[in-house]
């Protein structure tokens, strides 16, 4: 049942969200990685940046990371669907403080993520040859201590069409189409688009 | 059942009850323990680095809190504030978590279990390391704890993975399958794993130590001969002159590379199956008692051979072994050698012609092995940089469920290996592996380029190790396609090897062609180098030791490369190897072909010079750390009174919740820990048993006066001769009394540590 409460869902607070690039990729993965330092250097988002990683030369992988104490960013490359991923751990951040529910969150994630696309974008060393389609979404559980069954699918899922109407994502006037993707082995995985 | 099927929340704790083996379980109990102490400051800060490392949580590039962007240094500002997890490590930094996988075997539920932590914890990557271990980086602290045990419901201990202990055993990883080998060295890097795991004889060590088996002499596979321990398998024909031959190792000691390389020694030229534990044993306890502790430069076990002569260190061992206390372990194990064994699932047949996926010849060529057992092969999978996602991992999982039963190995050129491979299935699995990204050929060749994680994560890392492999990796692979001067067939099987710094983790002592980071300065900036090692032998174990030619920036060492292999290519004589061709031209030879490869430009004429490989930033040496390769040097005593401090600190927690009883039976127990921590200062054999600690604390410190406080003088001593005759008490006041005395007592035992330390100094 859509929208049921799962309490518990309230207090998960590792998720994985990924913006898929628009059209053919036409930037490599290890462009970023100047980038990347770059925003750690000019803090260029307000929370605290770390490192970067460069996993562009395994297939499909994790492509380069810029690695923060509250969530990692990625020129993610997994399944050979370039995108921007966002992979929160902690909620450290002032801009994170007092999230307590999973509609809060899901805003959050989507805030930030977003953001991250919008720098890169705009970013000089990239010339807008990168673009996100902000309708082709990703987003996954990514702790297996909480249940991956229907009714946490479905709570999740109602949960995040809340969150992508308040974001102003949307299929013309309806509301984006949101469903599950992948082996039941693997996490929870919604998918938009 | 999976750890990925679960259906509520829980804690990891409450979910895997039942699945942790008991002992571990304890064990990742009491670093949760630690980990809270810390956090409330009741533990020393180097104690706590030393605790964390012997369970594998190492520290990472920038745990200091510090940045540098290439033009300056910048403060991280991690949530935790002060708190710090050792000397000049922040608690909240991202560190490595290295997980130990004995002789690099895996079976497919581990594998999935490795994927999911990489998705939860780390960045999604496994890193296979040059000594079969698997490492994750970029891991909180905190979620250490639910990571090992989440590890060790599948088998998996990171138990003195780091820290002064003894690290992952490694072995062939072709052992069992080899067509040169006598016999399988599996079952006894398992046993010899597991027997030294934990050990008490293998706690007080001043660096580590590191064991290496192999099936023969005269491959590379085990690296015998770079390792503080080498085993290698012997048969001979028993002494009652029979044709029948008995199972032995050759075992030699003190090898290893790092700055200074040393060969091993042989210390026996064969001892029995059954001798093989309590040998190493005794060199454990030679190596704890007169091992360097204080000059870390100087405190591994290649040093004390070194110091004392093979020799002395034989008859010194010799001593040992003959007051060692028999113990059942050292050949129960005999009993049942299958215990590692992976049998085929797949019948045996040979590779019929027919049609192949496109890339399989060369992957067949360069990938794929003959085992011993006919029909079967053992097929390479060549990890870019020791890398694989979680996704391949899982996969791979699946691949090796349906061709062999689910077992891989990792190896030490940081690939993996599937083995027991039915011949007539290779088409279909390379397919299977390409597929999956895992189907590169060239594994063990020239493009297989291995490497530490030198500045990319190590806190020692002076130079990209992995940036500039990575670099060379693309470079080859270009110049095979296009039939370039690396595509010849005389360099293809030659073995390039990168270290970040001296230290060696990259092994790049034992490689044809290898590189260790450093810097220069020039034009008053500083500029990263190579320094150019030549002349190391992979084969027969790591048989010789290459010799340092010349610095190049780091930015020109794919010309060298190329420059190095085209005058081999040109100038070599028929049959002759990389090393000889080395030997004849001499290294002046090759600093003259490479001369003007080290001049350096100006900043201004060239920059590119002045930052590193996959770094745009400036270079520096401003991100340099403390190692933690070494560990802290925390002695038995030290480790023996904060595992009181923890008794004493769960006591507390029990007095909270209201047990009395439990409370004052941890007051107990934590003097005890603490007076048995004190003698083992003089008696390494010390037991458990109450009433032999007591009265051997009586003996050794009451009595002699040197327990006494200057001021209180036995006070403390009697708070433990008090309890020892009266444990039980179910008075709550009573209880608080005796957590209160524990403390004391463990503090007066802290002071005599010290003053017994002052004395020996004195000596000293």
């Amino acid at each position: 049942m859509e929208g049921a409460q799962l309490p518990e869902l309230d207090t998960l607070v590792k998720f994985d969200l990924k913006v898929l690039a628009a059209g053919a990729a036409e930037v490599e993965a290890e462009e970023f990685i100047p980038v990347f330092h770059r925003w750690i250097t000019e803090r260029l988002l307000p929370e605290l940046l770390i490192d970067v990683a460069d996993y562009s030369h395994v297939h499909e992988g994790p492509g380069v990371l810029l690695v923060g104490h509250d969530a990692i960013y990625a020129y993610d490359l997994s399944r050979g669907e370039p995108g921007l991923l966002y992979s929160r751990r902690h909620e450290s951040g002032a801009e994170l403080e007092g999230i307590d529910s999973l509609d809060d969150r899901l805003k959050s994630l989507l805030y930030c993520a977003f953001r991250a696309c919008d720098l890169i974008e705009a970013e000089p060393q990239l010339d807008g040859r990168v673009a996100f389609d902000r309708h082709r979404l990703e987003l996954r559980v990514n702790d297996r201590l909480f249940p991956s069954d229907e009714q946490t699918a479905l709570t999740l899922a109602g949960a995040f069409r809340r969150a992508l109407v308040e974001a102003g994502v949307r299929d013309g006037d309806a509301p984006v189409e949101v469903k599950r993707i992948g082996e039941p082995r693997e996490r929870l995985t919604l998918r938009t688009g | 059942m999976s750890q990925s099927t679960v259906d509520s929340t829980a804690t990891w704790k409450e979910r895997l009850e039942g699945r942790v083996p008991p002992h571990l379980d304890e064990e990742i109990d009491i670093f949760e323990t630690q980990i809270a102490q810390k956090r409330q400051g009741k533990i020393d800060d180097k104690v706590f680095a030393e605790t964390r490392l012997r369970r594998g949580v190492y520290g990472q590039r920038y745990d200091n809190g510090q940045r540098h962007d290439g033009t300056a240094s910048q403060a991280l500002e991690y949530p935790c504030g002060d708190l710090t997890k050792g000397p000049n490590t922040v608690w909240d930094a991202p560190g490595m978590l290295r997980i130990k996988i004995p002789f690099g075997a895996m079976n497919g539920e581990q594998m999935e279990v490795l994927a999911d932590l990489a998705e939860e914890y780390s960045d999604g990557i496994a890193h296979v390391t040059t000594r079969q271990d698997i490492q994750l980086h970029f891991i909180h602290i905190d979620d250490t704890p639910d990571i090992m045990r989440r590890l060790a419901a599948v088998g998996i201990t990171t138990q003195e993975a780091c820290g002064n202990s003894v690290r992952n055993v490694t072995a062939c990883p072709m052992a069992g399958v080899c067509r040169d080998e006598p016999f399988d060295v599996s079952p006894y890097a398992h046993a010899l794993t597991y027997f030294l795991l934990g050990h008490k004889d293998a706690q007080d060590f001043g660096r580590k130590f590191k064991i290496a088996f192999s099936g023969c002499e005269q491959h590379a596979c085990g690296l015998a001969n770079m390792h503080d321990l080498g085993v290698v398998a012997q048969v001979r024909s028993t002494s009652n002159g029979t044709t029948n031959t008995e199972r032995g190792f050759r075992v030699y000691v003190g090898g290893g590379l790092g700055a200074v390389p040393h060969q091993a020694k042989v210390l026996r030229k064969f001892v029995r199956e059954d001798e093989l534990l309590p040998l190493a044993q005794a060199v454990c306890r030679v190596f704890g008692r007169l091992g360097e502790k204080r000059n870390r430069a100087r405190a591994r076990v290649k040093f004390l051979v070194a110091k004392l002569g093979i020799e002395e260190f034989t008859r010194l061992v010799d001593e040992e072994l003959a007051i060692l206390p028999p113990d059942d372990r050292w050949s129960a194990y005999l009993g049942d050698l299958s215990v590692t064994d992976e049998e085929p699932t797949r019948p045996a047949a040979t590779l019929s012609p027919g049609s192949r996926p496109e890339g399989f010849g060369e992957w067949l060529g360069s990938n794929v092995q003959r085992q011993r057992q006919p029909g079967y092969v053992a097929a390479a999978i060549n990890l870019p940089l020791g890398d694989l996602t979680s996704t391949q991992l899982r996969a791979l999982a699946d691949t090796t469920r349906r061709y062999n039963g689910g077992h891989v190995r990792n190896t030490v050129e940081q690939n993996i290996l599937l083995r027991n491979i039915s011949e007539a299935d290779l088409p279909a699995l390379y397919a299977e592996l390409h597929e999956q990204g895992l189907g590169e050929p060239g594994a063990s060749s020239l493009v297989d380029v291995t490497a530490c994680p030198g500045t990319d994560t190590c806190k020692l890392g002076i130079s990209a190790s992995r940036g500039l492999a990575g670099e060379l990796r693309k470079r080859i692979a270009t110049s095979i396609r296009t039939t370039g001067v690396l595509a010849d067939e005389a360099v293809k099987d030659l073995r390039i090897k990168v270290s970040g710094c001296f230290n060696s983790c990259g092994q790049h002592h034992v490689a044809d062609i290898g590189f260790y980071g450093i810097s220069r300065k020039s034009d008053g900036r500083t500029i990263p180098h190579f320094q150019v090692i030549l002349g190391g032998q992979w084969t027969e174990n790591a048989g010789s030791y290459g010799l340092a030619v010349v610095a190049v920036p780091a930015k020109r060492i794919p010309e060298a490369v190329e420059r190095i292999a085209g005058l081999f290519v040109t100038e070599r004589e028929k049959g002759e190897s990389f090393q000889s061709f080395i030997a004849r031209i001499g290294k002046a030879r090759v600093r003259q072909l490479l001369d003007d490869l080290t001049k350096l430009p100006t900043y201004l004429e060239d920059r590119t010079l002045y930052s590193d490989w996959g770094d745009p930033r400036e270079y520096t040496i401003g991100d340099l750390g403390v190692g933690e390769c070494a560990g802290e040097v925390v002695t038995a005593v030290e480790f023996g009174l904060s595992a009181a401090e923890r008794e004493v600190f769960q006591g507390l927690l029990e007095l909270d919740r209201g047990a009395a009883d439990a409370a004052a039976e941890k007051a107990y127990a934590a003097m005890l820990q603490a007076a048995r921590a004190l003698i083992t200062t003089e008696n390494i054999d010390i037991g458990t048993a109450p009433e032999e600690i007591v009265g051997e604390f009586r003996t050794r410190f009451y009595d002699t006066e040197l327990f006494f406080d200057p001021y209180a003088g036995a006070k403390f001593a009697n708070y433990l001769f008090r309890v020892h005759g009266d444990a039980q008490t179910d008075s709550g006041e009573e209880a608080h009394r005796r957590i209160e005395e524990a403390q004391l007592f463990i503090e007066a035992a802290h002071a005599c540590n010290q003053r017994i330390s002052e004395i020996q100094a004195r000596v000293a």
